[in-house]
């Protein structure tokens, strides 16, 4: 899915995606915790990484950054080797690690000037300031005495300070209450404004949900699913249930696109439906007196689950 | 160039390496604040020492002659033998053993995603190491010098110099090994054990050489041997013996860098 060269007349080759995995595979001893991963992801793009602990999310990410070699595939940063031009992909990527873990003898000050020598960015550390601020974070602290929000915070911090092209993100809201979500969810949407781009892993849905252009589904080492959320959405129930006095025909009901669950109990009638079938559920509805009417958009988690039902009765 | 690991690592060593060499100097305080006494009865010890069954003469003199007598001949025994190369490498495979210890705390995922090739990280980690040993060598040998005239011992300033950089060869390649184990494993406990365990063999291959004849051709690779088989404190600086130390030095550090680059960094 490649971005076509706009201009008449100009020919552009269409520019490297930002990431891109190729057959990714990667084994520690006889177990294969990755297993050939295809994923390209373009510039601006948030892309939801998501699925279970252990399914393989922290494996791809080490992989992109070059910290574990891979068994076969290969993935690439802008066009550069993960692991053959590893230094060169690390100057372009900003890295939020699972459990980061940094030196709890400094401050935070200290920390990001250490990576700022490294980057030889100096001003870095303005930058570095600037987001500590916004995000209510005192540099000044050592870091074993920052709560594990904070230590959150100061791995964010660190991982944006450089303005890098590509920001990759394990798990980056782990810890953080929900008014620090919200700032660095805008901070997300900033990153991209510029033209950079976002990958980040979650084993939450709704967190994913909220800002995510698109979300690859990972499951024990395999990539079962990449969608737009859009498309996502639409492929979400809507939880209908509705109180009618009197008999159902349960006909035109069930002939409804997508309709799951369809029971009438009581005087209710209860069933799942994808949002383009609602207006046909109205207009049966219609039909009968209504007493009472809910409609409640099914979590993404629920469409999440159906998809590694799904994946889990392929492999059975 | 910024030497940014290097500069690092070593501000991280600061503080201990303070009281590092305050220890180095009260031990050759100690050492040098007896030997009045020592010397009175010197004849008598060195008696003593030579009636030991010749097993042990051997592990507490390192294979060599034992001559309380002389300033030198006694620094040699007590302080250059065991309690000086144990303190050194203790200090050394510490400080080698860095790196892994920041992969076993897991700081290391976070400085290698910085722009910097493993290479480099694992070079000035090693830089730092060498740097530390320099620090406390200095601090040594100043004592020797320091406390050892005002004690009236007049310890030559060349001999103690080629003393203290022969011991200091010898931390760093201990420190080397540990880098390499750990470079190889990234197991902070591998890194401190192995060469540890290593060190006590060299040191008795290099003790027993002179008693068990077969240990004879191999006594040479002991780093224990290239140290002091020379007896530095009274014959001065071997060049062959110092070549020997910094090949070998060479050779494990270059090892450490070869397969560090060739690995998944362990979370």
């Amino acid at each position: 899915m490649g971005v076509v060269g706009g201009e008449a007349g100009v020919d552009h080759p269409p520019p490297d995606p930002v990431v891109r995995l190729e057959g990714l595979t990667k084994d520690y001893g006889r177990h294969r915790a990755l297993d050939g991963i295809d994923l390209t992801v373009g510039p601006g793009e948030i892309f939801g990484y998501l699925g279970p602990n252990g399914a393989g999310k922290t494996t791809t990410i080490r992989l992109l950054l070059g910290l574990l070699r891979p068994t076969a595939g290969r993935a690439t940063v802008l066009g550069l080797d993960s692991w053959r031009d590893s230094t060169a992909v690390h100057a372009r990527a900003g890295y939020l690690p699972g459990e980061p873990t940094m030196n709890g003898r400094l401050t935070g000050r200290e920390l990001v000037s250490y990576f700022a020598a490294l980057r030889r960015r100096p001003a870095d550390v303005t930058s570095a300031t600037g987001l500590a601020d916004r995000f209510d974070l005192d540099l000044d602290r050592r870091i074993r005495a920052l709560s594990r929000g904070n230590r959150q915070k100061l791995a964010i911090v660190q991982a944006f300070m450089s303005d890098p092209d590509l920001v990759v993100l394990d798990e980056p809201t782990s810890g953080l209450d929900p008014l620090v979500q919200q700032e660095f969810h805008q901070l997300l949407g900033e990153t991209t404004a510029r033209g950079a781009t976002v990958l980040f892993s979650s084993h939450v849905l709704n967190e994913v949900d909220r800002v995510a252009d698109r979300v690859g589904i990972i499951r024990q080492g395999r990539l079962v699913a990449v969608e737009h959320l859009a498309d996502l959405r639409a492929k979400a129930l809507h939880r209908v249930e509705a109180r009618i006095t009197g008999p159902v025909d349960l006909g035109p009901f069930r002939s409804l696109d997508g309709v799951r669950d369809l029971t009438v109990e009581d005087g209710v009638l209860r069933c799942g439906v994808p949002r383009p079938s609602l207006d046909g559920l109205i207009k049966a509805l219609g039909r009968y007196p209504v007493a009472d009417l809910s409609v409640t958009e099914a979590d993404l988690e629920e469409l999440f689950l159906a998809y590694y039902s799904e994946a889990s009765a392929d492999a059975a | 160039m910024r030497l940014s690991v290097f500069a690092r690592t070593a501000r991280d060593q600061r503080r201990s390496m303070v009281a590092w060499a305050i220890g180095l100097v009260l031990l050759v305080g100690m050492y040098v604040g007896v030997y009045p006494s020592v010397k009175g009865s010197g004849s008598s010890f060195t008696k003593l020492i030579d009636q030991m069954p010749k097993t042990f003469r051997a592990l507490f003199t390192t294979g060599g002659g034992v001559d309380f007598t002389t300033p030198a001949g006694y620094l040699n025994t007590e302080l250059l033998t065991f309690m000086g190369p144990m303190l050194v490498l203790v200090y050394a495979i510490g400080a080698g053993s860095a790196l892994a210890g920041e992969e076993d705390r897991g700081t290391l995922d976070l400085l290698l995603a910085n722009p910097i090739g493993r290479a480099r990280v694992l070079l000035e980690k090693f830089a730092a190491l060498a740097a530390g040993v320099a620090v406390l060598m200095t601090a040594l040998w100043l004592a020797l010098l320091v406390e050892g005239s005002a004690a009236g011992m007049d310890v030559p300033l060349a001999h103690a110099a080629a003393a203290v950089l022969h011991l200091g060869l010898l931390g760093v390649e201990f420190g080397a090994l540990a880098l390499l184990v750990g470079a190889l494993t990234g197991r902070l406990a591998l890194a401190r054990a192995v060469p540890a365990g290593v060190a006590v063999a060299a040191y008795l291959v290099n003790g027993f050489a002179s008693i068990v004849s077969w240990l004879g051709p191999i006594r040479a690779s002991s780093p224990f041997y290239q140290y002091i088989g020379h007896d530095p404190l009274r014959t001065g600086l071997s060049p062959t013996a110092v070549l020997v130390s910094v090949l070998g030095i060479a050779v494990l550090v270059g090892l450490a860098t070869a397969s560090f680059r060739r690995r998944d960094v362990l979370t």
